[in-house]
């Protein structure tokens, strides 16, 4: 009696594991688990947040803001954010549906049918509002025009094509497909292919790997939404405002090599993790190369072998961002000279 | 002094156009202010009393006697550069265009940065036939700062567009077309004008056969919505044309054309209607070509650029589209000679030097793909807008 019984109890408990896992859904992270735990809550997987799910709104319930004769004022409640704008005698109260960026947001807001970014943006550094960046030319002369800038078609694809995951098909904003922030799809193409086959058991179906994309297809991958070395130089945009365009000003460096993986932007930067903030971090990076023996076309650093970046990649203000942006243009930085481009 | 070069005006009859006639007043009248000075510097009798009965006999509007005094005067005193000023205006005003070009040569040797003089030489040039030295002389009117009066600024502008129309840069004449429109200029001469180029006839004006008016000033009209920005009604106009004009050539690739930077979705739609209607133009194959690579597409691309290059291999679109397509798609080996070509015609062109800069990495050449990228920066940094909105 004994051993059936065992055999009773095991095979239940086969039978049940087996059923459980069934249920379980499949997800990228039943394979690719350690990626797919950290990267949502990357800069990049919290690229655009949905009402109920905005911390920064949430913890500042009520934020206001002048420009001349409009009063701007950003009301939350219960998870739900309007944005208001006043001329003191009328207001429009709209909806904060989509928030742009994980740290400065950005709205975009729909007022009759048109999309619009908001003219005013919250700053973490400010820890309020101020004027969008870019819009501080605009001069609003009516209420409606107070709300911010219209949105063309390539705007809005743009804006939720970088921000968001599978909003944008066939060149047309999808809402009902959207999902917030950027997901294994959005990079991965074909992910929801290789997840079906492999869930079904089908021939394996793989996303086109990057990893074995050359250092300058990565840049112009990355380059896609942070701006391409090539997209900024036929754009011919010029000063300070550019340092926060990483591919450009990496591809500026005397250094850089488009064939080499050490200069890589994946190189330093996990797309999984969150940015690493430490500056010794960095270092082995930079010592990959400029290290002893001297390698080829890489000098060794006579000042020191640490903190490499505090001296060669720069701190600089974005203007009119409120934020400082590390200069990825590598370079010996001398004293008084002008911002390099 | 004013009424004087008001009389010299009115009487050209080239500027029947009311569209024409008040810049070249200002002209005139910038360039005499500025050559007073350099008059009263002579001191010879003979020469003095010459350029007194110059002036009186222009003032009465005695043209002929005004050229032939300004003419003695010139063999007396030959460096004396308000005479040769003088007599070129006078000249053009008369439609006398060749010895006008004579006379400003003289005046342009003496003073080589008088703007407005390269201005009218241009427009003599113009209306001779000489489009390349004309073109070249308005724009180097415009470096010089001819244009930087509103009026001033758009006749050269506009010249500069028929120019480059007759010598078949019809997307650079729309593109000095739509900062006309932009700056309220529109009129029935601009939208003629913008209607051949957006035609691709190389054509001035006048000599537009009177049964194809009606098209030509319908595609002004329509292009003139597109470059004002009046979305809804261009697309109302240029539909209407698609319906009466099905089967004309250009209008789709117009309507593409105009819509690629702000819609290239859009754009590529029309590129491909247009080849529907005109399978073997070089340059819809060209643009289509160019749309796809933009999206990253260069599978795409390709083929439209195969068949632009095939179609006419002497347009530089084509060979530039080819040859970064080649490049995009792995036969770097081969794309280079096609980007060689475009700058062995306009080494400035940037596009190509963007393309050697991925064709020199992905060979490997680092340096050479690090002059490239310094050569890119050079070129970009020519034209920017420092901290422009991004």
């Amino acid at each position: 009696m004994r051993p059936c019984k065992l055999a009773l109890i095991l095979l239940f408990y086969c039978f049940s594991v087996s059923a459980q896992r069934k249920a379980a859904p499949v997800t990228c992270a039943s394979c690719h688990r350690s990626q797919a735990l950290t990267q949502p809550d990357t800069q990049m997987g919290r690229a655009l947040q949905l009402p109920g799910d905005n911390p920064e709104l949430t913890t500042h319930p009520k934020l206001t803001y002048t420009i001349g004769s409009y009063t701007y004022t950003v009301e939350t409640q219960h998870g739900q954010s309007q944005y208001i704008v006043s001329d003191g005698t009328r207001s429009i109260s709209l909806p904060i549906l989509w928030s742009m960026g994980a740290q400065a947001q950005t709205w975009v807001i729909q007022n009759d049918g048109r999309m619009y970014e908001s003219l005013v943006s919250y700053y973490p550094t400010l820890n309020g509002l101020f004027t969008t960046v870019g819009d501080e030319h605009m001069g609003p002369k009516t209420l409606e025009e107070a709300i911010g800038r219209p949105l063309t078609q390539e705007d809005v694809t743009t804006c939720f094509g970088c921000h968001s995951t599978n909003a944008v098909q066939d060149h047309k904003l999808n809402l009902a497909t959207l999902k917030p922030g950027l997901t294994c799809e959005h990079c991965h193409t074909g992910s929801m292919e290789h997840l079906n086959s492999a869930m079904h058991g089908t021939k394996r179906v793989d996303p086109p790997s990057l990893s074995d994309l050359s250092t300058d297809d990565i840049s112009s991958f990355c380059g896609g939404c942070h701006r391409s070395w090539e997209l900024v130089v036929r754009a011919g945009w010029k000063g300070t405002s550019n340092v926060r365009f990483q591919p450009y000003r990496l591809a500026n460096s005397k250094c850089y090599n488009g064939n080499d993986p050490r200069i890589s932007c994946i190189a330093c930067h996990d797309p999984h993790q969150k940015v690493e903030t430490s500056v010794a971090y960095y270092d082995s990076k930079c010592l990959a190369c400029h290290t002893t023996p001297r390698q080829a076309n890489a000098k060794v650093c006579p000042v020191s072998k640490i903190n490499c970046t505090t001296c060669h990649m720069p701190k600089t203000p974005f203007p009119g961002g409120h934020f400082i942006f590390t200069d990825h243009q590598i370079r010996i930085v001398k004293p008084g000279e002008p911002y390099p481009d | 002094m004013h009424s004087t070069t008001t009389q010299v005006s009115t009487n050209q009859s080239f500027h029947s156009s009311r569209f024409l006639r008040p810049p070249l007043i200002c002209l005139a009248l910038c360039m005499v202010f500025s050559s007073r000075s350099q008059m009263s510097a002579q001191t010879s009798s003979d020469f003095d009393s010459i350029v007194a009965n110059a002036s009186a006999a222009r003032e009465q509007g005695n043209l002929p006697q005004a050229n032939e005094l300004y003419q003695q005067a010139e063999q007396l005193n030959p460096s004396w550069p308000d005479g040769w000023w003088y007599i070129g205006t006078l000249q053009y005003g008369t439609n006398d265009f060749a010895p006008a070009i004579i006379a400003l040569d003289h005046y342009i040797t003496l003073t080589p940065k008088a703007g407005p003089a390269y201005a009218l030489r241009g427009l003599c040039e113009f209306e001779l036939g000489q489009y390349s030295p004309s073109l070249q002389d308005l724009q180097t009117a415009v470096a010089l700062g001819a244009a930087t009066q509103p009026r001033n600024a758009a006749i050269i502008v506009y010249h500069e567009g028929l120019d480059l129309a007759r010598l078949g840069r019809f997307e650079e004449a729309l593109g000095q077309y739509t900062q006309m429109i932009k700056h309220g200029s529109a009129n029935p001469d601009l939208i003629t004008a913008i209607g051949l180029a957006g035609l691709r006839m190389p054509i001035s004006p006048k000599d537009i056969d009177p049964s194809q008016m009606e098209l030509v000033s319908s595609v002004g009209l329509a292009a003139s919505e597109c470059m004002a920005g009046h979305t809804a009604s261009a697309s109302r106009d240029f539909q209407s044309l698609f319906a009466h004009f099905s089967s004309t050539p250009n209008l789709h690739y117009l309507y593409g054309y105009l819509l690629f930077s702000a819609d290239p979705q859009e754009g590529i739609v029309q590129f491909s209607d247009e080849l529907a209607v005109s399978p073997t133009s070089a340059v819809t194959h060209a643009m289509l070509a160019w749309a796809y690579g933009l999206q990253g597409n260069f599978a795409a691309s390709l083929p439209n650029a195969q068949k632009a290059a095939v179609e006419d291999p002497s347009l530089p679109m084509a060979q530039l589209v080819l040859g970064r397509a080649l490049v995009e798609t792995g036969d770097v080996t081969a794309g280079l000679p096609h980007l060689e070509a475009v700058l062995s015609s306009d080494p400035q062109n940037l596009e190509a030097h963007l393309a050697l800069v991925k064709a020199y990495s992905k060979l490997g050449r680092n340096q050479e793909a690090r002059q490239e990228r310094l050569q890119c920066l050079a070129i970009s940094g020519q034209g920017a807008s420092a901290n422009a909105s991004m």
